[in-house]
């Protein structure tokens, strides 16, 4: 066969002259014939051991799982610590983060972790953007937490893991949004939206082997889009509007209603003293006058001149002037200036 | 001189022996799977199963294909939907590698077969997005029960909405997750001349363009416009409610106020009527009597005249100390 002739080109004319060149240089370019024969073969197997020793041992961190391959193929695992494998490339580590909890974002993006944690939107608009179940339009922003469970699973099933997990996050929120209104994802539905994701996420990937952990599925914000936020806090305010408004009439209710009862105890009681004053008068005149007829019955004839004479006299008192005329005096009255009666310069006579 | 030939020939050897060792074995890694082809034929079948392998070196070639699941990510398309809805659909997929003998004769390469699934992936898209309802490439499975339970937690903002209104439109038919099969099972008739597995076809974005996007937006303004002023106006009832219950019982509270008063004080001027008719009754002229003279006693006008004829009793002595009359 063509391939058993290959060794035979070998020792062919050119080759050798040029190798024995080479070797001849190499001699005297470092000129071993310094050093005794033996110690240039110890150097050579001193170098050797060396090249073995920094190749055949490798250190996994805490958070590390390490899978060993001899020839590509998978032969275990190994945790944190120092390990051996043999040397040459024979046997390759590939090191996957096993311990750490990771983080993808969506729609938005982490710049400078801390305590206030600065946030880029712009720019990832496309990912937050999605449609409801009633055809609104939402930005709805996630993150989702995982872990690599499976190191084999995650380095030999899928090619670019991560990758694969956005496509499955973007699809599953999507999907969940559609069957939600939007009303629903914007206020109540929002724990139950990131439990739905988290399950079916982790679903998902689990069919295909990812190797992955979800942790955990977080709503960020989930806002209507810029145009429209105006006319949904409209809506708050009118709610706002609508709980003054009660709140007035109430305040207009409390104002009044204590007001007239009390108003109105004071009406009855009003009337009941009306009433007491009333009944007491009553009785007080009552008293009065049937002492006074008692007394009145014993001697009428005195009793009654003497009441109305002091009467007069207690009425003359009170009045501005008495004028006595003639009882046959007729058509008397046109005498008198009644103008200039109210004066009393002009009396006519004052008793 | 022939020592060191030996060594020279001996080095020799080592090389070539090398190079043939070199050219013989191959790795195969976990993620990988292999066609041997000798001088651009494919001998044997593929290798799946990693480790060291073994060929006729020089003349036999590996050829390397990935063994794990890849990705496929389209570009977004502008597709009208059924009922004439223009929209972007951004779709990914998930294939693989079946039978890397078949790839390596019709494909040859993973960009090439990228490339292949373009073409198939978006016409299938591209159908089944236009034979179906916005709602449909929107909604899934589980949609009137995602429904039934939103009625149940009750949100106020939709029943303005007449949302649960239930519609003859509002029926699902399909929802995303068949559509999506529908898609992978048409173009999975398609790909296994390849040598490719289709795993999945999924809707990664569905977005209305620009356009239609406003009107949407529109849409969503007048609908919370609605809701505002709906609640407006309920604010406004209920005001008038609260301000409607007041006046009644604010007329209750005062016109039983009226009652009560008037009733206490009928009573008591019929009390005292009964007590002053007992009394006054003995003696009736005496009363008529006692009373003027009270009314004398209790005159007071100061700028009152008065004209009395001597008739008048009180001036019956006023002409002659008998008080006998004139005549």
């Amino acid at each position: 066969m063509d391939w058993d002739r290959q060794p035979h080109r070998g020792p062919g004319s050119g080759n050798i002259q040029d190798l024995e060149e080479v070797l001849r240089r190499l001699k005297n370019r470092y000129d071993f014939s310094k050093f005794p024969r033996g110690s240039i073969l110890w150097i050579g197997l001193i170098v050797v051991l060396i090249l073995i020793g920094f190749t055949s041992y490798y250190t996994v961190d805490p958070q590390e799982t390490a899978v060993v391959q001899r020839f590509g193929k998978f032969v275990r695992t190994a945790d944190a610590g120092l390990h051996f494998k043999i040397p040459f490339g024979i046997e390759t580590v590939r090191k996957v983060v096993t311990g750490r909890v990771l983080q993808r974002e969506y729609g938005y993006r982490t710049i400078e972790p801390g305590i206030r944690s600065r946030f880029a939107e712009k720019g990832y608009e496309e990912e937050s953007r999605m449609l409801s179940g009633d055809l609104n339009v939402i930005d709805l922003q996630w993150t989702v937490q995982y872990k690599v469970r499976d190191p084999m699973d995650y380095l030999f099933q899928v090619q670019d893991v991560e990758s694969t997990l956005d496509d499955i996050s973007e699809s599953v929120m999507r999907r969940i949004v559609g069957n939600r209104y939007v009303d629903e994802v914007l206020t109540v539905g929002r724990a139950s939206v990131a439990d739905m994701a988290e399950t079916e996420i982790q679903e998902i990937i689990d069919q295909y082997k990812t190797g992955l952990q979800i942790t955990m599925v977080k709503l960020q914000n989930a806002n209507p889009p810029d145009p429209v936020k105006q006319a949904f806090n409209e809506v708050n305010e009118a709610q706002q509007e609508k709980e003054r408004m009660i709140n007035e009439a109430q305040q207009v209710y409390n104002q009044k209603i204590p007001r007239a009862k009390g108003e109105a105890r004071q009406k009855i009681t009003q009337a009941e003293g009306y009433a007491l004053e009333r009944v007491n008068k009553a009785q007080g005149e009552v008293a009065r006058f049937s002492d006074i007829l008692t007394e009145y019955e014993k001697a009428p004839e005195v009793t009654r001149s003497r009441m109305y004479l002091e009467a007069f006299a207690d009425f003359n008192n009170k009045i501005d002037r008495l004028i006595v005329i003639d009882g046959s005096q007729q058509n008397l009255l046109p005498l008198f200036d009644i103008g200039k009666m109210s004066t009393p310069e002009s009396a006519e006579g004052k008793q | 001189m022939f020592s060191k030939g030996i060594g020279i020939i001996a080095i020799v050897v080592l090389v070539v022996v090398g190079i043939f060792a070199a050219s013989a074995f191959f790795v195969v890694d976990e993620t990988k799977q292999v066609v041997i082809t000798q001088l651009g034929k494919p001998v044997g079948d593929a290798i799946k199963d990693a480790g060291l392998h073994f060929k006729i070196p020089l003349i036999q070639k590996a050829n390397y294909f990935e063994k794990r699941v890849m990705k496929w990510d389209g570009s977004p398309n502008q597709i009208p939907t059924k009922d004439k809805k223009y929209i972007w659909v951004d779709t990914t997929a998930r294939w693989r590698i079946k039978d890397p003998l078949l790839f390596l004769k019709r494909v040859g390469s993973t960009s090439t077969a990228l490339s292949r699934l373009d073409g198939i992936i978006d016409s299938v898209v591209r159908d089944r997005v236009s034979n179906n309802n916005l709602e449909e490439l929107v909604r899934s499975e589980g949609w009137e029960e995602a429904r039934q339970k939103l009625m149940e937690a009750g949100l106020p903002d939709l029943q303005f909405l007449g949302a649960f209104r239930q519609t003859e439109g509002d029926k699902l038919i399909k929802g995303r997750e068949k559509i999506t099969r529908e898609m992978v099972a048409d173009a999975s008739r398609l790909v296994p001349e390849f040598g490719i597995e289709l795993l999945d076809i999924r809707i990664k974005r569905i977005n209305y363009v620009e356009s239609v996007q406003e009107k949407v937006f529109e849409r969503m303004i007048s609908e919370r416009k609605r809701i505002a002023s709906q609640y407006r106006s309920e604010g406004e009832g209920e005001r008038a409610a609260t301000l409607g219950q007041m006046d009644r019982e604010l007329a209750k509270i005062t016109s039983e106020a009226f009652r009560t008063s008037q009733e206490l004080r009928g009573k008591a001027d019929a009390q005292a009527t009964a007590i002053y008719a007992e009394a006054f009754g003995k003696d009736i002229e005496f009363y008529e009597f006692y009373r003027t003279l009270d009314f004398y006693k209790n005159f007071n006008n100061p700028k009152s005249s008065f004209v009395l004829t001597t008739d008048a009793d009180i001036f019956k002595y006023l002409k002659n100390s008998a008080g006998t009359s004139g005549e």
